[in-house]
């Protein structure tokens, strides 16, 4: 379990890994609902292709956006490149990356269900099924005899294999074998070429760029922690902005009861004594507020981090209402004073 | 049962990700659900459409409204709707948002159960087996009208006698099916081409409005989440306040019966218990929950929650509630500017 509880982590550590996980699970799941489909070719002279090639294409690209829309570095992305300058420059180069990593998880899913499609055969056979070469595989002879249309409602249900009644013409099983043969051929070698693909990429990769690569990788990563630490925080505010509030709410109400009720020695006494241990709690929640303690306050602070996000530089106190320009000049050097006092 | 606990916890960490788990259960279910249905069409002519249609729309209905019970924030959002406006604005932004956001969870198993029926096939089948162009297949070329129709809504049984074993079924079916699938998969395209436009076109309009809005709705639901706590803890104080004060009075109550009773010689007994208040307040810090202890002014500050909640704005002191609006300008108050520097 310890061990499951690592991976888990190490997953959920940055938004790359995360997804990491997810196009794992999603190519799973791609096989898994290739498998769990029925396919159902229409054995109808013009349907056949088009559903087929329906099949072939609709899966992927659904399986591509979707993997796409599970990776919330879309719209990281899309808030990135449309945020306003403000202090912070944007690069180019840190927008690609990002572009780049995604597509390329996302592109896992369509690949793993064509090759699947391809490697099965069913898909192809339903769609080529009535370009078949008769005169090489059954008796050619015949061929000549038969009006187009005909031959060509035969041939497209030879996919089904209850309602083919083209044996005379043609053995269905000879065009099976035929038609998944070249399928299968089609599918290793689509594997082939996609496996090579991505091994060249990645080891040659290097060779071009590295540095550029190693910093816009090291933004890209920087720039997703660095929002997810900003919906933290808001969100650890907004808990310590409620537990104030409704604090507040019943002391008030306290107060007012207390006032209203003049008698008792409930309201009077012990009030003094106890307002200081209430009020231990109630700074613990607004040190957590950091002097934002009003609605008006806190829209600007969310105004300013979409249209002037700080600029990427520690350890500077810059107001954040500034004049914009992100290059801030030299502190004024601290004269350093020795005094001696001499016991003359 | 640690796997679970992790996950458990992974999904408690914010309220979003529990809304997200809820949604996935949700859609497991209705997974689950289908494929373990009896599907029974009945095979008559005017039923076949009332139980396919019925059976495809039905239980995405129920499925929707389960999405919304199961969601805390639907309640949330209602409430904030119907509040008094009182002391603190209402922002029709935040329902809006508190609205969509609601929805799309919602609509996650409707949609799964609708677009596995149509991938399935069955249900289409049974609905439209009545309203297919017999001219279509040229195996009904020799039947009546009326002996065609009877054909056609047996179609789905496959095991009916009139239907078994005929290839004119088979293409019907076939055909029937194969729409189905199309319907399905051009219905999932459109939806997922839908979601990833709205993933990725959000940030180009109104990003701020959103953030805030974000924000505070997050900050509505957790403020909910925290009063319902700290009622539930004022309760426990009050009832454990409630059964000491009682105990207390039973004692003295028997003591003096007792001093009444017997002689005097028992002398003076170990002094009085104190009041319950020190008792009960000692180690609990919980002083603002004190003076709130009879049922009519429970009722008074649950009523005043409701009629209208305190303004957003943390600053004004208790009891000046007057001029707490939340809607003006932002530079009113001074020394609450979002710098970091506030509490030294």
């Amino acid at each position: 379990m310890d061990k499951f509880r690592m991976i888990f982590q190490f997953l959920q550590s940055n938004q790359e890994s995360f997804m990491n996980g997810i196009c794992g699970i999603m190519a799973l799941a791609s096989a898994q609902m290739y498998s769990a489909f029925d396919f159902n070719c229409p054995c109808l002279p013009g349907y056949n292709a088009a559903y087929s090639a329906g099949i072939l294409l609709a899966p992927p690209l659904v399986l591509f956006l979707l993997g796409l829309v599970m990776n919330n570095n879309v719209s990281m992305l899309a808030e990135e490149w449309k945020r306003p300058l403000g202090r912070r420059a944007k690069d180019p180069a840190v927008l690609r990356y990002m572009f780049c990593s995604m597509a390329q998880r996302a592109l896992i899913a369509p690949v793993v269900w064509v090759a699947v499609t391809l490697l099965d055969g069913k898909c192809f056979l339903c769609a080529f099924c009535t370009t078949v070469p008769v005169s090489l595989l059954g008796n050619g002879s015949l061929v000549p005899g038969l009006p187009q249309p005909e031959l060509a409602r035969l041939l497209a249900r030879v996919p089904c294999p209850e309602i083919y009644e083209g044996d005379w013409l043609l053995a269905r099983e000879v065009a099976v074998r035929y038609l998944r043969c070249i399928s299968q051929a089609l599918g290793w070698s689509f594997v082939l070429l996609t496996t090579l693909l991505a091994f060249v990429v990645r080891s040659v990769r290097p060779c071009f760029t590295q540095a550029a690569f190693l910093k816009s990788k090291y933004w890209s990563h920087y720039i997703d922690i660095e929002r997810k630490l900003f919906d933290e925080t808001c969100t650890e505010h907004a808990r310590a902005f409620a537990k104030v509030c409704i604090q507040q709410f019943f002391e008030a109400m306290n107060h007012d009861l207390e006032l209203g009720h003049a008698h008792g020695a409930l309201a009077t006494g012990p009030t003094g004594s106890a307002a200081p241990a209430a009020t231990e709690g109630a700074d613990e929640e607004r040190e957590k507020l950091r002097g934002i303690t009003d609605q008006g306050t806190m829209n600007r602070l969310l105004t300013s981090w979409h249209e002037c996000k700080p600029p990427l530089r520690l350890g500077q106190e810059e107001p954040l209402v500034g004049n914009g320009w992100a290059g801030g000049g030299p502190r004024p050097s601290r004269k350093e004073v020795a005094t001696y006092f001499s016991k003359v | 049962m640690d796997k679970f606990r992790t996950l458990f916890q992974h999904f408690q960490s914010s309220s979003e990700s529990v809304m997200n788990g809820i949604c996935l259960l949700l859609a497991m279910v209705t997974v689950k659900l289908y494929s373990s249905f009896n599907f029974n069409c009945p095979c008559l002519a005017r039923y076949n459409a009332l139980y396919g249609l019925g059976l495809l729309f039905t239980p995405p209905i129920a499925l929707f409204l389960c999405g919304l019970l199961a969601n805390r924030q639907s309640m949330v959002m209602v409430e904030e709707w119907r509040r008094p406006g009182g002391h603190r604005r209402k922002d029709p932004g935040i329902i809006r948002y508190l609205c969509s956001s609601v929805l799309q969870r919602a609509l996650a198993a409707p949609l799964i159960w609708i677009l596995l029926a149509l991938l399935d096939g069955k249900c289409f089948v049974c609905a439209f087996s009545s309203s297919v162009d017999p001219e279509k297949f040229l195996d009904f070329a020799n039947m009546t009208p009326s002996q065609v129709q009877l054909f056609l809504a047996k179609v789905p049984c496959k095991e009916d006698e009139l239907v078994r074993n005929s290839p004119a079924r088979k293409a019907v079916s076939r055909y029937l099916r194969c729409l189905s699938q199309a319907i399905g998969w051009s219905l999932a395209l459109l939806l997922i081409v839908l979601a990833f436009l709205a993933r990725c076109l959000r940030p180009c309009f109104d990003q701020t409005i959103f953030l805030q809005r974000r924000y505070w709705s997050n900050y509505v639901d957790l403020e909910q989440k925290l009063f319902d706590e700290t009622c539930c803890e004022h309760a426990r104080d009050f009832a454990h306040r409630c059964v000491l004060h009682f105990f207390a009075s039973m004692q003295s109550e028997m003591r003096a019966r007792g001093l009444r009773r017997d002689s005097a010689g028992r002398g003076p007994e170990t002094p009085e218990r104190p009041e319950p208040p020190e008792g009960l307040d000692g180690g609990s810090g919980k002083a603002h929950l004190r003076a709130i202890s009879s049922q009519e002014q429970v009722d008074h500050l649950l009523s005043t929650w409701y009629s209208s909640k305190p303004p957003l704005d943390l600053t004004a002191s208790s009891g000046l509630w007057g001029c707490g609006l939340s809607h003006r300008a932002p530079t009113v108050v001074p020394g609450t500017r979002a710098s970091p520097h506030t509490d030294v």
